[in-house]
Order: C-alpha cells, then sequence, then structure tokens
C-alpha cells in the first residue's frame, strides 16, 4: 500500500528521500483546493441569485456556508500542510519550500492560507457593512473587494500547488492535474465575471464600458492560465467550462422555489432567479487557440497586441448581435433565461432596452479603443504571470 | 484607527410626522380581534424594526407580519410573512421583528388568526435614516488587526516567492534573489498603503453619500405678513424628491393640507392649532388669531402623496397681533406657564367650565413604555359628560411636548399614524386620497372618556395638550408630566 500522504508531499516538493513513482492519485490537498474554489464560486454565483430573489434573511444562508467554505477548508487544508513540513523532521523537505515567519511550506500553500484568513476577515466586515449601508445594493463594495481578493489568492495558491505537482508527475496523474489546473483557472475567469457582473449585464453590452471592463478583467486569466498548462485548446477547455457553469446555473437554479423574504417587492418570484446568459468568451477563446502555435516564437508585446486585439474584435462581432437577441420575446424562455426578472427589479426600470452608457459616438469610440488598450495590456500581464508561474519551484 | 471611519452619531431628535418620537403606536381591529400595535423603527436604514403587538384577549392563536410599501408598486405584492413570537409570561403579547429595507412611507400587514377566524390590520410606518451605524469597537480593533495581519503577510509572500520561489529544492538563496526578494517586499508594501489609502477614500465617499441621504429634520421659512397673516414656505425637498418620498404633492390629513401648531415660548403657556391654506404648490399661508408678542415655536404636520408624514419646524418672533377670531377647525389653549407646572395635578380647567380628568394610574411615568393616555371630561358639576362632539372627525386630538421642544408628537385616538396613512392602508396602492380620511372611524364611540396610545420616546419634562369639542367649542386641557427612564 502506497503512503499517499508522504509520496504526495514528496511529489510534490520534489524530495528524493524516495524513489519516484507513478501513483494513479491526486494529492489529498489538491482535491481539498479543487472543492474549496468550487464551493466558493458555486456559493456566490447562488447567493447573487438568493439575494435577487429572497432577499436576506439572516447572514448564514447556505450560500454564504458555501462560499466561507472555501476559506476553512483552504485556511485548514494549508495550515496541515505548512504545519507538517514545518514542524516535520525532514530537513530536505524544508528545503524544498519557501519560508515564511519561520514556517516552511509550499508557496501555493501560504497563499491559500493567505487567501483563506482573508475571505474569514471579510465575513464580520461584510455582515457590518450591509447593516450600515444596504443589502448588497452594488457588487463591488470594500468587504467584497477583500472576499474576492481572498478567493482569488486561494486560487491562486492552489493553481501553484497544481502546477507544483505537474512538473513532477508523469503519464495519467500528470493529464488529471493538467484538467485540474485549468478547471481552477475556469473558478478564476468565474470569479472575475462575477466581480464585472454588474457591467456586464445584457443592457449594457451595446456600450463601451462592458468591454472596457471585460477586456481589462478577463484576458490576463485565461491567457495566464492557458499558457502555463502548456495543453492544446486550453483557453477553449476554460471558457467551456465557465460556459457549461453558467449556463447550469441558468437553468438549474430556476428549479428551485423561492419567495421573496424582504420587501418592497416589485416582481412576483416563486423560483430562484439566476444570473444571465454567459458571455460568449468561448469565440475569441477558440481564435485565440488557433493562433497561439502560429506565434508562439513572437516576442511578448507582439503577441499580446495579437491576442488582445483578436479576442476583443471577436468577442464584440458575437456578443453584441446576440445582446440585441437577448433584447427580443424569443430570448425570454427557460433556455435563454431574459425573462427573469429579480424581485427588486422597479416597474419603471427597462429590462429589454440597451442602457447607453456613452452618450456620442465619439465617447463610445474613445471607449472603445481604452477597451483595446486594455485588453492588450490584460494579455501582456497574463504571458508574464505565465511565465512566472512557470518559473515556480517550491 | 485611521482606516476605520468612526462616525459621529447624526442623531438629528427627528423623524418624518413628529419630532424626535419616532415610534409608532396603533390601536385597531384585525377582523374581530382588537390590537394594540407598538412598532419601534430603526434608525438606521435598512434595520430591523421591533413590533409588539398586545390583543385584548388571550384567544389569538397566531400572529404574522409583512412588510409593505404605503403606496406605489411596492404595496402590490407581499414578501413572505413572518411570525411574532407569543410572549410566555403574557399571552396575550406576541413579539418580533422585521427587516426595512429602504427610507419611505412603510405597512406592516399583520394578519391575525384565532377562534373566531382570521383578520387583518395593516399599520403605516413611516421609515426614515437617522444615524449611520457605528462600527463597533470590539469589530473595528479584530478588523484593524487582522488587516496589518493580511498585510505583513501579503509582503512576506511576495518576499518568499521571489527570494526561494523560483530556486530548486536545496539551493540557499543568493544575493540577488534576496536583493530582489527586498525591493519587491517594499513595493508591494508602498503599493498596499496606497491601496488602503484608496480604499479608506472610497469607504469615505460611501459613508458621506449615506449621510447626504440621512433624514434631517425639514425647517420651514415663517414670515409675518401685513394684516397678520403668517406666510409659511416648504423647503426644497433635495434628492428626496428623487426619492419620490418627498417633494409630491401634498394629500388632505382629515380635510387640510397642513395641520399648524403654535406654541409660545419659553413658558408654553399659549397654544394654537390652526390650518393654513395652501397658496401655491410649497407655499401656506393664514391669518393668525390675536396673538401676544413673543416668540413662538411652529410646528407643520403634513402628509405627501407617498403617504409619508412629515412635521416641518421653524421659530419666529411675533409681535402682538390683533388678528381675526378663530373660525372652522382653528382651536386655542391655555395653560400655566411651564415655571409653574404642577407635574402632579392630574385635572386641567377648560375654558367652557368643567374640566378635563386625566385618569392616570401612576404619577410615575417610563419612556419607551406603550399605554393609554385616558382623558375624561366633567361638567362644571363634575358629573361626566357624554356629548362630546367630533373634532375633525375625532373624539380628540393631543400633542405631546417635550418641554425643550425636542420631541413633538401629534396623535390621535387611534394612534401615532396620520389618518391620511391609514386612509392609504385601506385603499391600496393606487387609490386616489380621501380628504376625510377616517373621519369617524377607529373612534368606537364618542364617550366620556377619549384615550390615545402613546409612549414618550425620552425621559424628561413633557406638556400634553389634549383637544376636545363640546358646545360647539373646541376646548384644550393642558397636562405637565415628568417621565423616567
Amino acid at each position: 500500500m502506497v503512503d499517499t500522504t508522504a509520496v504526495s508531499i514528496d511529489r510534490l516538493l520534489g524530495t528524493k528521500t524516495r524513489p519516484a513513482a507513478e501513483v494513479r492519485v491526486v494529492p489529498w490537498y489538491i482535491w481539498c483546493g479543487v472543492i474549496a474554489v468550487s464551493s466558493s464560486i458555486i456559493g456566490g454565483y447562488w447567493d447573487i441569485s438568493w439575494h435577487r430573489s429572497i432577499g436576506r434573511d439572516t447572514f448564514w444562508t447556505p450560500a454564504h456556508v458555501a462560499i466561507y467554505l472555501c476559506g476553512l477548508l483552504a485556511g485548514i487544508s494549508s495550515a496541515y500542510l505548512i504545519l507538517s513540513v514545518s514542524l516535520g523532521k525532514r530537513h530536505a523537505a524544508k528545503e524544498s519550500c519557501v519560508k515564511v515567519w519561520g514556517f516552511h511550506g509550499p508557496l501555493g500553500s501560504f497563499m491559500s492560507a493567505w487567501g483563506g484568513i482573508a475571505m474569514l476577515t471579510s465575513a464580520p466586515f461584510d455582515n457590518w457593512w450591509h447593516s450600515a449601508y444596504g443589502l448588497d445594493v452594488e457588487i463591488v463594495s470594500p468587504p467584497h473587494v477583500l472576499l474576492i481578493g481572498g478567493i482569488l489568492a486561494v486560487q491562486l495558491g492552489v493553481l501553484i500547488l497544481i502546477l507544483g505537482c505537474m512538473n513532477r508527475t508523469e503519464g495519467v496523474s500528470a493529464s488529471r492535474l493538467s484538467a485540474l489546473f485549468l478547471y481552477v483557472g475556469a473558478m478564476m475567469v468565474l470569479l472575475l465575471q462575477l466581480l464585472i457582473m454588474e457591467y456586464t449585464w445584457r443592457g449594457l453590452l451595446h456600450s463601451a464600458r462592458a468591454y472596457r471592463v471585460i477586456s481589462l478583467a478577463i484576458p490576463v486569466v485565461l491567457i495566464g492560465v492557458a499558457r502555463a498548462a502548456k495543453r492544446r485548446w486550453a483557453t477553449t477547455i476554460v471558457t467551456a467550462i465557465y460556459t457549461f457553469f453558467l449556463l447550469g446555473q441558468l437553468w438549474i437554479l430556476p428549479l428551485f422555489p423561492a419567495e421573496p423574504k424582504l420587501g418592497p417587492v416589485y416582481q412576483k418570484v416563486t423560483h430562484f432567479i439566476p444570473w444571465d446568459f454567459p458571455l460568449l468568451l468561448l469565440v475569441p477563446a477558440v481564435a485565440l487557440d488557433l493562433l497561439a502555435p502560429r506565434v508562439a516564437s513572437w516576442a511578448a508585446w507582439t503577441q499580446a497586441i495579437l491576442f488582445g486585439s483578436v479576442f476583443l474584435i471577436t468577442l464584440v462581432a458575437v456578443e453584441w448581435p446576440v445582446a440585441d437577441f437577448m433584447m427580443t420575446p424569443a430570448a425570454r424562455n427557460w433556455f435563454f433565461g431574459a425573462h427573469y426578472l429579480e424581485y427588486n427589479f422597479h416597474p419603471s426600470w427597462k429590462p429589454y432596452e440597451f442602457f447607453r452608457i456613452e452618450r456620442t459616438p465619439s465617447d463610445f469610440w474613445s471607449g472603445m479603443a481604452v477597451a483595446l488598450a486594455c485588453a492588450i495590456l490584460s494579455t501582456r500581464l497574463g504571458l508574464a504571470w505565465s511565465e512566472w508561474m512557470q518559473r515556480v519551484r517550491r | 484607527m485611521w482606516l476605520f471611519p468612526f462616525f459621529l452619531l447624526l442623531f438629528t431628535s427627528s423623524l418624518s410626522a413628529h419630532v424626535g418620537s419616532p415610534d409608532v403606536f396603533y390601536e385597531g381591529a384585525a377582523g374581530p380581534y382588537r390590537l394594540m400595535v407598538t412598532i419601534r423603527p430603526p434608525l438606521v436604514i435598512p434595520g430591523v424594526a421591533e413590533i409588539e403587538v398586545v390583543s385584548a384577549s388571550s384567544e389569538l392563536r397566531e400572529l404574522q407580519i409583512t412588510p409593505l410599501h404605503l403606496s406605489g408598486p411596492g404595496a402590490q405584492f407581499a414578501p413572505t410573512p413572518d411570525r411574532l413570537q407569543k410572549s410566555s409570561d403574557a399571552s396575550a403579547s406576541f413579539t418580533g421583528s422585521l427587516w426595512l429595507m429602504e427610507q419611505g412611507a412603510w405597512q406592516v400587514r399583520i394578519q391575525a388568526e384565532g377562534p373566531r377566524g382570521q383578520g387583518e390590520l395593516s399599520v403605516p410606518v413611516p421609515a426614515v435614516a437617522q444615524q449611520s451605524l457605528r462600527m463597533q469597537k470590539f469589530l473595528a480593533v479584530g478588523l484593524f488587526i487582522l488587516m496589518l495581519f493580511l498585510s505583513v503577510g501579503a509582503v512576506s509572500v511576495v518576499g518568499a516567492s521571489l527570494r526561494e520561489g523560483q530556486l530548486e529544492p536545496g539551493v540557499a538563496p543568493g544575493t540577488f534573489q534576496i536583493r530582489r526578494a527586498r525591493l519587491m517586499m517594499a513595493a508591494t508594501a508602498v503599493l498596499l498603503f496606497a491601496s488602503l489609502f484608496l480604499a479608506r477614500g472610497w469607504w469615505n465617499s460611501i459613508a458621506q453619500n449615506y449621510e447626504r441621504r440621512l433624514y434631517k429634520l425639514p425647517q420651514l421659512s415663517a414670515t409675518l405678513e401685513p394684516q397678520g397673516r403668517l406666510t409659511l414656505r416648504l423647503p426644497d425637498p433635495g434628492l428626496w424628491k428623487g426619492l419620490q418620498i418627498t417633494g409630491n404633492p401634498l394629500i388632505p390629513d382629515h380635510n387640510h393640507l397642513m395641520h399648524l401648531f403654535l406654541v409660545r415660548l419659553p413658558e408654553l403657556e399659549r397654544f394654537w392649532h390652526l390650518h393654513p391654506e395652501q397658496m401655491e404648490s410649497a407655499v401656506f399661508s393664514q391669518d393668525l388669531p390675536a396673538i401676544p408678542a413673543g416668540r413662538y415655536q411652529i410646528f407643520a404636520d403634513v402628509v405627501h402623496r407617498s403617504g409619508f408624514p412629515e412635521t416641518m419646524v421653524t421659530e419666529i418672533d411675533l409681535p402682538y397681533v390683533p388678528g381675526k377670531p378663530l373660525s372652522g377647525d382653528d382651536s386655542a389653549g391655555v395653560g400655566r406657564p411651564l415655571s409653574q407646572a404642577d407635574r402632579t395635578a392630574n385635572s386641567s380647567e377648560l375654558f367652557c367650565g368643567g374640566r378635563m380628568v386625566w385618569e392616570r394610574d401612576s404619577l410615575s411615568l417610563k419612556s419607551r413604555h406603550a399605554s393609554w393616555f385616558r382623558f375624561r371630561v366633567e361638567d362644571q358639576a363634575g358629573r361626566p359628560v357624554d356629548d362630546l362632539e367630533p373634532y375633525m372627525g375625532m373624539a380628540g386630538h393631543a400633542v405631546f411636548l417635550k418641554t425643550d421642544r425636542s420631541v413633538f408628537a401629534h396623535v390621535h385616538p387611534s394612534g401615532t399614524p396620520p389618518m391620511a396613512m391609514l386612509a392609504l392602508t385601506e385603499r391600496g396602492a393606487t387609490s386616489q386620497p380621501d380628504p376625510h380620511a377616517r373621519h369617524g372611524k377607529g373612534v368606537p364611540a364618542f364617550g366620556t372618556v377619549v384615550s390615545f396610545p402613546y409612549g414618550f420616546p425620552q425621559p424628561g419634562e413633557y406638556r400634553i395638550f389634549v383637544q376636545i369639542k363640546r358646545v360647539g367649542r373646541v376646548q384644550t386641557g393642558v397636562f405637565d408630566v415628568e417621565v423616567g427612564l
């Protein structure tokens, strides 16, 4: 019987005290990390739906519990990993780790632990904030930024841990780890989508601001994760997981009953209201994957200009007409979900009209120019991040 | 703690209708069940309103409560009701709480169930944010410590990633790695500091935006025109108009768009209850009766179309005004100067002879305690009268005024909500306001006793003006009381 825990740590740390063996298991702390990030994303979208359908009855709703479970699980599993190395007697293990405040551990575990603590710190802060300023009037509030920063740190930590394992594993496990790496990358894209969702609601998809925000937030992760995975069609796989998840919440949440518990209630709600139909990131992802092998030897900034431009142009090319379609009665069904309105959607608001952020064509086009610059910059950051991730050894 | 802005309490001692008296007291019927309802709205919105319902009998099995807007689209659909908890020591008492999520005119719908079937009663509740929520000290300290921990932790992790993170196992970091790590740690620290500084500014702007929306007591502008005509200008509602809470047309409250109260300062010995005419949307005018020279406190009660009630205030110095005789529903009252007040006296002489007697169980009254204020009217022979006439549709009107004028409440026999608000709860969201709202309703009969449900919001000295109508004249009894904690 192979001691998977010991082998897992050896494999993670690259220590040579035991002979390398192909073990068809993913280390337990990787699974903990994957479950943790999944829990936070499921909880996050569920929480959005909860607030749109029920409002708030208590801080400890199932959705909130799912979110904070991520912090708890990441914190505990990382702490265990760090303490087992720090307090263990194997000197080689310590030499294979980074050192923070006298503790030894994989870099990814320190990141995850930091993220877990940040998430749990945000909980009482967010509870107080709701009482002081209102119930999730905006997603982007100081406590939410702390929470999202914590989840991002957990995700980054898990990515680093997986990458460390991937670099020392062959065969089936390597393939499995690569898939998990892309999965966690997709969770990261979903988290960023959650952060920017107030700017990418369908009524805003004819404004430059929406594309500016998408171009800033998404390419860095798509490119960074895909490059580090060194896998064909990596970007497509990440966006496919993203799309599948969002379609899942769109189709599954409305199956469950929910009624508002807070007033004022402007719309009759009987079931959970999901978030919108996903952005068509799949299309620019396929374009990027088709281009990637052809430009692998280009300079980083040149690649960034190309990829950033292709990302934005293909995204706008598909999203613009689809946004038009989403405003029509043909989209008001369970598949596209354009008919769902949250309970506090005021009757004077117009759910099937575009909201023009930019009042003049020149404002719009200058906004799109900025969006292009954001896409390029974000892509370049993604490339740099990918290079850094691939250099991590501990 | 520089990162956590501590807000000064901005309690402005005001709340929409009435001044400094935010709690709602109401007595009404939910089907066959008579209920006495006390609602204590939160001072921070969104916030939790505490609710207590006392039934006239102990037969009630269950009470459920739901918050809705008083008017408009938010009055159409009700959220899931909450159940009130039956008190274990008093079987006729129920308590519970509700979230009020926005500022404005709300109603709490109470559904009663018992052996005599079901019944429903709606109680209007104005809800405004009057203060910012201050972060508890232990929470602020804890978050500050965690912020420091996370900041130092982040800098340390960045340092570790650059110092050792890219080295092969067993390789010690060299001078280059150490220097690079220190440089990046310093840069990270600067970046973190800048981020926290920006976050503090962000938080401050959110807090300031919230505080701009805090309710402030509206200040009237009052000027005395020639011929003894008092002109009142309503203040600009500002952003409250955009919130559609105030700034919309006024609706009549038992036949009058404004109820104006004048009280002479500082002795509070002279009292007038007048009803100015509306000249323009924000301008009212009143021919004053004979008024001695002096400084006067003005309270003006109005109700907006949204159902939101307001009491506007100002002070004015008036010369002697010969004035015109009181007419219509206008009335006056005279009491002892405050400096000669007898806070143990239970009776007040009435103008046309006779007296008003306060039927109180105890001289000791406590603040924030709901109770009935019962006043018996007696003729000159000391016999209780039974010929009270309706005064604006009511058996009586009462004004509870704290001697420092930080509390003012105009109360009816049914309770503290203005009649126009109650009419909106009965008629529904889209109906037109009734100028004779609840005239004669909620008053079982004009017996010998007129009573008012109320609870003093603060300890201190109060003067109570109680107005009834008899033999064709409005008469005012004046009482003084000291309220303890």
